[in-house]
């Protein structure tokens, strides 16, 4: 395109900016509703135990107490987001600590939860299950005695308390072994992380007078809401109307339900409108953590340095309860491989209930687990063969036109340019000539690749030529923040060359919205962009078509020109404003001008030709973006304490429609990425969470990032993205962890497996370099 | 259940008075701990005495002979920026800017936080290891107690129901000598997983005086002075340091939590010992 | 009932209350005001979401309470801007990409008002010390050390 860009491709200040930075922005919490009462929540003390019986009459009588559900207020109905396992409320067994029991609603938050100490529950406890050995073991207790009968979305592989098995298969392990000239086996540990969002879940329901429900809450998706809300209470779904505030942080969080389900039975059992908005400590306690993971991977190589195999097991604490947990292990396996030519490969692994909190969806979705593994050992293997760790890379490297684990085949690939742009950027080739550190610290340089998807399930746009020729666009996709209500918009002024003035955002509402998975899985920029973009050469259709009839011309010799006028290309002064043609197709012939678009995303994830897929929870994934990462850190040789001093990032975005947005999800990646890989662990003391609060559990501020993180924007246009966009959202946390290890390594010596890579695992590793406890296999 | 009480003050002895009538009433000095127990729900005062009202409680004064009196209610922030705490005075300087983040610097107060003595707070080592006495006072009157005889346990303190903390004082030392707060944290802000508080004295190329405290690992801050008489006289050279340093941790009373384990911190005593005693010392050349 | 009679100066206007004693500021200005710029991320004093500034400086809103502060002047996010004029720092933070979610951006952008006050030409490291009592989850933090060094540089102005 010749012409100046009207929007795509301009760092312009987000369209919700000034409400922001004026305090006047309405989160959940900040919204009432006349005749509002407050709903708490009662916790499970234990975490496996039956439910015998309930008293609430205690509570019942505290004056200003409206309803006290139970379970018992609630049917047998599940809601999951793959393998519906979970009731709104604990209903029969307490299968957590922390489990919502019981639920009240009263004229002020501090008499609700005074009538939740009041509510007396009887138990029988149960064994508890704490960790994946023991939910594998022969003759442990089930969580889940229903499991076999629960609805699946996919034919899920379950059996006792593993929730899901999956495997996929290419090539011929055994003859990759046999071909191997040297094997490399290590196993891995991650620990859960929180969230850590800044505002924490809330919900505000209020039923009308037929009974109806609006449900306003913090969310990453207004469908996912109404379909978890729905399916948990039994409600037909054009019965619930869900809309969204605006969102203070999510990261997975959200995406899933959280206290809707309950604040919406509230809100029909006592006809007000009830508000709830949890505590950071509930936050910790009650929503969803990253999935633990223990992951083996044994890899075979040519002395060359050539790949030749590759095996990826992984064990994922799933908690109490499914939520993401089948999509996670499986797209978890599915990146296992990594960006690499590796031509036999067997990836398989279970996802396990325990009685701990669920998890569930966190950016990055089970691929920083497996990238912290196989990032490292690649790290190790290039140390072994005497080679650049880069170079290492580089010699496997998946070239554009690949084909992905599994088959998908792999068009837009800049990876190699994102590692040479790293590469440059941190003067890489010289880090051995930098000046010594400062005494008593130790320098290390490391690097590490990722790629993730965007994409993924089903999204749609409507975007309406008001009668004064401005726009309003409607996709149901939740801004959390991360800028997509501007992004989206720049892609639909330019798409129809207006000035992003004229284009209005509609907030999400499941009553007129239409679909939109969710903010998720990095897609919105890419699927949703690619609804509006469709949606809005619709319109650019429609209004040529009225052009055409107006001027007796055919639509081909018409041109939209900016500004917002349609005219006949080579004659300027044959042209009208959009005005005129939306006024005609209002008043007098043709009807008003709306552009839809809705899709799926179609492409298929597992050719049978090539590959073999057991239990795979998603049939079609998304188009890859990816990234290369280098960082330098300087290790404190008295504590083993690590300090990030510098990252480069640089990601294939394939077209970046907002620069400096797309530097915003890559430095807040890479930050998330830096708490995960050094300070952040969520810790069970038993059963219970021993740091469910800002004072014990911690995520980086200001002084534990540098203020050098530098992005770098790589373009290989996705040739189906808007403008050629794929996503950005994950992809920049992915590979922060193996980086910081292998910059840790390079600095004392020392390969850590085990992550957070606190100073407390970094010196002990340090003190034993000389010998250490020899790798265990998974057993069981 | 009554409402809570906000008592207002105007002097010392009325408020060691209100406490001393209602054992369910607290003190209210910067409120960065009282407020945030209260909201947590993990404490109910019945009433609360705010300090805010007394004159004389804030501020810090420097004596002609050299000797600081800090008021109970000086904020961290005061402390942390006094040009009135000198030569190893400024091991309690030090600590003061290190403890949790500028907002939480400008409300905090040395007298509230001493007297609800977290063993992972700054205060403790470093008041040890200066020497300094803590004056208290009460219905008998005020009294005062060494630092290190203050802190008794976890959480704990010599503080009898109806005291409260007055004021803090240093004494002059020597005045070239150095102090120094070396602390361990995870990140910026948190409570330390360890530290020392070091105050030194040299002669020439020999130490003639030294404090070492240990901080966040027991429940009380631990000095030595064994340890002290490792180094007094040595050069400070690695092989008394880490004589010192084990003598130490040998001491120290670790616990595993969210911060650490016990054996973690028995490791990196000795190690940080020797990093704060050599960070004193190249300050004293 | 026992609540108490206090007069706060809420972003220069006196404002007379009658609080209960344990009603802390952040519940006075979003609650009894309608001042929601302020958040509650934690009620702990850790996260900084609820930074006012009193007498100019910063401090917790969750751990303070109003009662205690009578006669205080109280800045909140909506005291900064001159009727539809943004201040400097609003401005920068909108430019600079500094606010996503936005959710810790109030008490974020008056923590830099006060380090501004204190250290008009703040390095980076100061910038970062300074705002060290103010969490942020989405950012990673650069884009908000530049927003303030765009203040600094006058260039918001």
């Amino acid at each position: 395109m010749s012409e100046a860009a009207v929007a795509v491709g301009l760092s312009l200040p987000k369209l919700e900016t000034v409400e922001k930075v004026t305090g006047r922005a309405q989160y959940i919490a900040d919204l009432s509703r006349p005749g509002m009462l407050h709903g708490a929540i009662l916790q499970s003390p234990y975490p496996h135990a039956r439910i015998l019986r309930y008293d609430t009459s205690a509570a019942l009588a505290l004056p200003g107490v409206h309803a006290v559900v139970t379970g018992d207020d609630f049917g047998e109905h599940r809601m999951g987001a793959f393998v519906k396992d979970e009731t709104a409320i604990a209903k029969g067994k307490v299968r957590y600590v922390g489990e919502p029991v019981a639920a009240v609603a009263a004229e002020d938050e501090a008499t609700a939860r005074r009538a939740c100490q009041l509510i007396d529950v009887e138990y029988e406890e149960l064994p508890a299950i704490l960790s994946v050995e023991e939910a594998l073991a022969p003759d442990a207790a089930i969580i889940h005695e229903d499991l076999a009968g629960y609805f699946k979305v996919f034919p899920a592989i379950s059996k006792g308390n593993s929730l899901s098995y999956t495997e996929i298969k290419e090539g011929d392990i055994e003859r990759g072994w046999r071909e191997s000239e040297l094997v490399f086996e290590n196993i891995f540990e991650t620990p859960a992380q929180a969230h850590l969002a800044i505002e924490p879940c809330g919900a505000l329901a209020e039923t009308d007078a037929q009974g109806r429900v609006t449900l306003w809450s913090a969310n990453q998706s207004v469908f996912r809401v109404q379909a978890n809300v729905c399916e948990s209470l039994g409600l037909p779904m054009s019965k619930l109307r869900c809309v969204t505030p605006r969102i203070g942080g999510g990261f997975g969080n959200k995406m899933e339900a959280h206290v809707q389900p309950i604040v919406v039975k509230l809100a029909m059992v006592t006809g007000r409108p009830v508000k709830m908005i949890l505590t950071r400590e509930e936050d910790f306690q009650m929503v969803r953590v990253r999935h633990p993971a223990k992951i083996r991977i044994k890899t075979g190589v040519k002395r060359d340095g050539t790949l030749v195999v590759r095996e990826c097991e992984l064990h994922l604490d799933g908690g109490a309860f499914g939520d993401d947990s089948p999509g996670v292990l499986g797209y978890a396996l599915l990146m296992s491989r990594g960006p690499y030519r590796i031509p036999h490969t067997r990836c398989h692994g279970h996802v396990v209930y325990t009685n701990k909190l669920r998890s569930g969806a966190f950016r990055g979705f089970g691929n920083p687990q497996v990238s912290f593994g196989a990032e490292t050992q690649l790290d190790e293997i290039a140390e072994a063969l005497g080679m650049d760790p880069i170079e290492l890379r580089l010699k496997n490297l998946m070239q554009p036109g690949d084909h992905w684990l599994g088959g998908q085949r792999v068009d837009s690939n800049g990876l190699a340019d994102c590692i040479a742009a790293v590469r440059e950027a941190s003067s890489w080739d010289r880090r051995k000539a930098l000046p010594a550190p400062p005494e008593s610290k130790r320098r290390g340089f490391g690097i590490a690749v990722a790629a993730h998807i965007s994409g993924l399930l089903g999204t749609g746009a409507i975007v309406r030529l008001l009668e004064d020729g401005s726009v309003v666009l409607n996709t149901g996709a939740v801004d959390i923040g991360q800028g997509s209500d501007t992004v989206l918009t720049q892609i639909c002024a330019e798409a129809l060359k207006i000035p992003i003035e004229q284009v209005s955002t509609a907030s999400p509402d499941t009553d007129g919205s239409p679909y939109n998975w969710g903010t998720t899985a990095s897609r919105v920029t890419y699927t949703t962009g690619r609804a509006v973009l469709a949606a809005s050469r619709d319109v650019e259709r429609q209004i040529k078509e009225q052009a055409a009839d107006i001027f007796e011309c055919s639509t081909a010799d018409l041109e939209l020109r900016p500004g917002g006028r349609v005219g006949i290309k080579g004659v300027q002064a044959k042209e009208l404003p959009f005005l005129v043609v939306s006024a005609r197709a209002h008043w007098r012939k043709g009807g008003p001008i709306v552009g839809s678009n809705t899709l799926v995303y179609e492409t298929p994830t597992i050719d049978p030709k090539r590959a073999v897929a057991l239990g795979l929870p998603f049939q079609q994934i998304g188009v890859y973006s990816f990234a290369a990462l280098v960082t330098e850190v300087e290790i404190d040789e008295a504590t083993g304490q690590t300090e990030v001093k510098r990252v480069w990032t640089a990601v294939d975005v394939g077209k970046a429609i907002n620069p400096r947005l797309v530097e915003g999800q890559i430095e807040g990646g890479v930050v998330q990425g830096l708490g995960f890989a050094l300070v952040e662990e969520v810790v069970w003391d038993g059963a219970r969470l021993a740091n469910p609060t800002l004072m014990d559990y911690k995520i980086p501020g200001t002084m534990d990032v540098p203020y050098e993180l530098h992005s770098i924007i790589v373009e290989h246009a996705q040739e189906d993205g808007p403008f050629g966009a794929k996503g950005v959202g994950e992809i920049s946390l992915v590979p922060v962890p193996a980086a910081i290890a292998n910059a840790i390594h390079d600095a004392a010596g020392v390969r850590l497996r085990r992550l957070p890579m606190n100073a407390e695992r970094v010196l002990r590793a340090w003190l034993a370099k000389e010998g250490g406890p020899k790798e265990k296999s998974l057993a069981h | 259940m009554s409402a809570l009480q906000l008592h207002t003050p105007t002097s010392l002895q009325e408020a060691a008075r209100l406490l001393a009538a209602d054992p369910e009433a607290k003190c209210l000095a910067g409120g960065a701990t009282l407020v945030a127990m209260m909201n947590a729900g993990l404490v109910q005062p019945s009433a609360i005495v705010s300090l805010r009202k007394i004159d004389g409680m804030a501020g810090i004064k420097r004596h002609a002979d050299g000797s600081v009196r800090i008021g109970a209610m000086t904020r961290h922030r005061a402390t942390a920026t006094s040009s009135d705490l000198k030569a190893g005075q400024a091991v309690v300087k030090h600590a003061a800017s290190v403890i949790a983040n500028p907002p939480v610097r400008n409300m905090g107060t040395m007298g509230g936080s001493i007297a609800f003595a977290d063993p992972g707070a700054d205060y403790p080592p470093a008041l040890v290891a200066a020497d300094a006495e803590i004056e208290l006072i009460g219905g008998n009157g005020s009294r005062r107690i060494k630092a290190a005889d203050f802190f008794t346990d976890w959480y704990q303190t010599t503080l009898e129901p109806g005291e409260l903390v007055a004021a803090i004082h240093l004494p002059a030392g020597d005045l070239h000598s150095i102090g120094h707060y070396d602390k361990l944290a995870r990140v910026e802000g948190d409570y330390a997983t360890a530290s020392v508080a070091v105050v030194l004295t040299m002669a020439g190329k020999s130490c003639a005086g030294i404090a070492i405290a240990v901080g966040a690992c027991g429940p009380k801050p631990v000095r030595l002075a064994e340890a002290e008489r490792k180094l007094i006289g040595s050069d400070l050279e690695d092989t008394s340091l880490a004589a010192a340093g084990a003598l130490l941790a040998e001491a120290a009373d670790p616990v595993d939590d969210v911060r650490a384990s016990a054996d973690y911190r028995r490791l990196v005593i000795p190690r940080l010992v020797r990093r704060a005693v050599r960070a004193a010392l190249a300050q004293a050349r | 009932m026992s609540d108490i009679a206090v007069t706060l100066k809420i972003n220069g206007r006196d404002r007379a209350l009658h609080v209960p004693a344990g009603e802390t500021l952040l519940e006075t200005l979003r609650d009894r005001l309608g001042l929601t710029g302020a958040k509650r991320g934690c009620n702990q004093g850790v996260c900084g979401a609820c930074t006012v500034l009193i007498e100019g400086q910063p401090v917790r809103g969750c751990l303070s309470l109003s009662a205690n502060c009578d006669g205080s002047a109280v800045t909140t996010i909506e005291g900064l801007a001159k009727g539809q004029a943004l201040a400097p720092i609003q401005k920068a933070f909108a430019e600079a990409g500094a606010v996503q979610c936005g959710f810790c951006s109030s008490g974020m952008m008056l923590a830099a008002t006060a380090l501004i006050v204190e250290h008009p030409r703040a390095t980076v490291d100061e910038i970062r010390a300074g705002l060290a009592g103010n969490l942020c989850r989405c950012s990673g933090y650069r884009k908000i050390v530049d927003a303030v060094l765009s203040v600094i540089a006058g260039e918001a102005r």
